[in-house]
């Protein structure tokens, strides 16, 4: 398996624990807990996202040696 | 200590009239919360911070202060004798600063701690060598910072809800304490299984991939010595493993070791939620109030309830 993959593969298993615990904690109930998963998991991987992308563009902008 | 707090067997007489409904657990429980309080809860928190037990003496409650500073204070006494004092010549020169200190999690027992920086600072200015005995060591200082903690949210507890009845439920300091010495046993005992096992199992998984991902370097306090403090968090499990893997020698750093140290500190810092959780509910439970909730939540219990009420 490429670095890339299981990086990706890593940073998706610590998102969906961060965001499983996150909702455990939002809601007593169980129930509502996991109603509320799918769109937090969503909501974080997509802020990631965006993180992600401003790094790499501050990092062509700034930091390229190229 | 005595205490004329009516118990949970005996009827609740203030606020009922006679011929009236019982009484709900929960209304009873709160009926016996609010009408007095044992003392500022923000005064009984510096206290202990500063010495522990002290919250507790501030309160009345003399022979549990007692217990609790020979406890706390012992085990960091311990520690320091086991590691003689080192544990900050941990820190690599470029890192010892003042507030150096100030994110481990000997920073739980604060008064020790300044009384530790005060005797032994960093150290000689050349280098030492480790006691055999400095990991125990270390983990007993650590252990007493996180145990004052858990002491320091007892006291705020016990300050504003200074009556206890005899069969009450799990307090939330030792719910708390339970998930410290495994994640979700908090949980478990509350009668909340399935959310406890689910948690052991997420932050649990999420540290077992983390020590292989960094072949037990993430273990070791001397080596990440701030990343150590995150997972220390994760309670008994992490110190464990520390201690049955050991401190392996390695000739060249794991290609992963990054992804190893912070997944591990990200399982301790997980728990701290794991711990908050196993808190909120007891207190809940203790004040007869509505457990944490979420507003849309309450919005989905408000709308179920209103359609009971009125089915038309």
């Amino acid at each position: 398996m490429s670095d890339w993959l299981i990086h990706l593969v890593l940073f998706v298993f610590a998102c969906t624990v961060i965001v499983a615990v996150s909702c455990l904690f939002a809601d007593a109930d169980d129930e509502d807990a996991w109603r509320a998963f799918p769109k937090r998991w969503l909501g974080f991987m997509g802020g990631c996202l965006v993180v992600v992308l401003l790094m790499l563009l501050f990092e062509h902008t700034f930091a390229s040696v190229k | 200590m005595p205490s004329d707090a009516p118990t949970d067997t005996q009827p609740a007489s203030a606020g009922q009239e006679e011929g009236s409904a019982p009484l709900s657990r929960a209304e009873r429980l709160a009926q016996q919360a609010t009408p007095e309080r044992g003392g500022d809860p923000l005064v009984a928190v510096i206290l202990t911070w500063l010495v522990p037990g002290a919250g507790h003496a501030y309160l009345g409650r003399m022979a549990f202060a007692g217990i609790a500073f020979l406890v706390v204070q012992g085990l960091y006494l311990i520690g320091v004798v086991l590691s003689d004092g080192m544990f900050l010549e941990y820190l690599p020169n470029e890192m010892r600063t003042r507030f150096a200190a100030a994110l481990s999690p000997e920073a739980g027992n604060l008064g020790a701690l300044i009384v530790h920086v005060k005797m032994f600072g960093f150290g000689y200015p050349y280098p030492r060598v480790w006691p055999s005995t400095m990991d125990l060591g270390t983990a007993l200082t650590a252990t007493s910072g996180v145990l004052n903690v858990l002491l320091m949210s007892r006291a705020h507890f016990d300050a504003r809800h200074p009556a206890r009845a005899e069969r009450a439920p799990l307090g939330p300091a030792l719910a708390a304490a339970s998930c410290w010495v495994l994640p979700g046993l908090g949980q478990f005992l509350q009668g909340r299984k399935r959310r406890g096992l689910l948690c052991a199992a997420l932050l649990l998984s999420l540290f077992a991939v983390a020590c292989y991902m960094a072949q037990g370097a993430n273990l070791d306090r001397e080596r990440h010595f701030y990343y150590w403090a995150g997972q220390f968090m994760l309670g008994l499990p992490a110190l464990v493993a520390e201690f049955v893997h050991g401190h392996p020698i390695l000739t060249d750093m794991p290609s992963r070791v990054d992804a190893g140290i912070v997944m591990g500190c990200v399982a301790g810092l997980l728990n701290i939620l794991v711990m908050l959780d196993a808190y909120g509910y007891s207190e809940a439970q203790h004040l007869g109030t509505e457990p944490p909730r979420s507003p849309k939540s309450k919005a989905r219990q408000a709308a179920e309830a209103g359609a009971q009420e009125d089915p038309a």
